[in-house]
């Protein structure tokens, strides 16, 4: 089992180096290969759509109830979602993601936008199944174990029922997000997924504004949410979608803001290249608003460990985690779990470090 | 002040590695125009750019700042970009 380390630098070695051209990085065939194969998904860009207010639980700290966007109408317009869509194509988005509050409530709007669109992924609490001609990766939420669901999110049996919906569905990944409360449940969690041969990815809860409660991270949890995660990766490596960089990037005391500074529209004024150009985030009643327009609205930005928001946000950093070979074989992981989270067809290969590597510029945690 | 004629020879230089780099086809470093914007006309996204900009770091040996390459949005204003790295370059050589 992977104990919680730093892999030693020795003294005059190339580790030891500062300055690293990129054309050497790229030397070492193991990077360059994984390099090739995540650059070929540069093309992704990305925007977010709430598909409806509706939902058919209701967790605590869930971000969509936060703010102004749950009260938007929902257009439940198949046309106006393909006019929607064809215009989004039109302003070079290439990637959907579906998610508040429950879009397997609308499977048909779900469909439309798959026809018009075909790269995207769902967010859904799993409760229903989204037909399989939605072929979008879909992301099933876990927030412990069935007692815990139960308390938190007012559903009986839940994680029984997720997989019963998505066991042997290629489009599945559970996404366990660690909340202070749960972190000893990963493991009997992550035990009956690989039992099932289901696929598991990791999220850490992150407050919305103005939230308080128990969920919410301390230091000493995130501690704690490290080594579970580790010792998962270590566990269960065909079922689990992570690498020791996601758990660097995700349990730091530093929000990734702090860390990467967000790229997202909502915290980015910059509108001459990437997200802070091209990211939107629709509402149900399909408006948007730039000033809060990121993959998690309404989520505080000083405590945002969100993967989702980790996806983009870490993964747009290419530049700066050029820096090194550990550090870029660090970064290359993480594009590497982020494609096979959220592409159809993307197959992750073995992560290409174990070492703790700490963000650039950054202490380790 | 701009030595154009080195600025000319940066320019293909640049127009080159973007062609390489971003396997961009019908383009020549002859005919690419720098002012085109890369952006909006190209189509080329902040990845593209980020690899780009790694690229010319090693082959200009300069230090490009992450807050700078997003707004190098066509080939003249990198070239200029460049060209300037290098005068810094060789006056802080020169002591």
């Amino acid at each position: 089992m992977d104990s919680l380390k730093i892999e030693p630098t020795a003294p005059g070695t190339a580790a030891d180096r500062t300055e690293w051209k990129f054309s050497e990085i790229l030397a070492d065939p193991e990077i360059r290969a994984r390099w090739e194969k995540v650059r070929n998904y540069f093309f992704l860009r990305e925007s977010t759509y709430d598909m409806t207010n509706r939902c058919n639980i209701r967790c605590d700290g869930c971000y969509y109830y936060e703010g102004r966007k749950q009260f938007a109408d929902e257009n439940k317009d198949p046309a106006a979602w393909r006019k929607l869509m064809r215009a989004e194509k039109v302003r070079g988005i290439t990637y959907v993601v579906l998610a508040g509050a429950e879009p397997s409530l609308v499977p048909e709007l779900c469909e439309v936008c798959h026809r018009e669109m075909p790269l995207g992924s769902i967010a859904s609490n799993g409760l229903k199944r989204i037909p399989a001609s939605v072929n979008y990766k879909i992301h099933i939420s876990v927030w412990g174990n069935d007692q815990t669901s139960l308390k938190v999110r007012k559903a009986p049996n839940m994680l029984r029922k997720q997989i019963k919906n998505y066991k042997d569905d290629p489009r599945a990944v559970f996404v366990y997000t660690y909340t202070r409360e749960n972190i000893d449940q990963a493991h009997e969690v992550a035990e009956a997924l690989s039992a099932q041969e289901c696929m598991l990815t990791f999220n850490v809860f992150s407050a919305p504004v103005g939230y308080e409660g128990p969920l919410r991270h301390t230091a000493e949890s995130l501690g704690r949410t490290r080594k579970s995660m580790i010792e998962l990766l270590s566990m269960y490596p065909d079922h689990i979608l992570f690498s020791h960089y996601n758990v660097v990037a995700h349990t730091h005391r530093k929000s990734l803001h702090d860390l990467y500074a967000c790229s997202y529209p909502r915290m980015n004024p910059s509108t001459d290249i990437g997200l802070g150009r091209s990211f939107r985030q629709y509402r149900a009643d399909l408006t948007w608003d730039r000033d809060v327009a990121c993959c998690v609205p309404d989520t505080d930005c000083s405590d945002c460990r969100h993967y989702a928001a980790g996806s983009a946000v870490v993964t747009a950093r290419l530049f700066r985690h050029a820096s090194s070979p550990e550090t870029f074989k660090a970064w290359l992981d993480y594009v590497d779990t982020y494609l096979a989270v959220w592409v159809m067809g993307y197959e992750k290969g073995p992560n290409l470090t174990r070492s703790l590597v700490p963000p650039p510029g950054q202490a380790l945690f | 002040m701009l030595d154009r004629r080195k600025i000319e020879d940066i320019t293909l230089h640049v127009a080159q590695i973007m062609i390489e780099e971003l396997k961009l086809e019908d383009v020549t470093p002859e005919t690419f125009d720098p002012e085109i914007d890369l952006v909006d006309e190209v189509g080329i996204d902040s990845m593209d750019l980020a690899t780009v900009a790694l690229v010319l770091r090693d082959q200009y040996a300069i230090r490009i700042d992450e807050d700078d390459y997003p707004k190098l949005t066509n080939i003249r204003l990198i070239s200029e970009y460049i060209d300037q790295k290098l005068i810094e370059k060789s006056k802080a050589a020169a002591g």
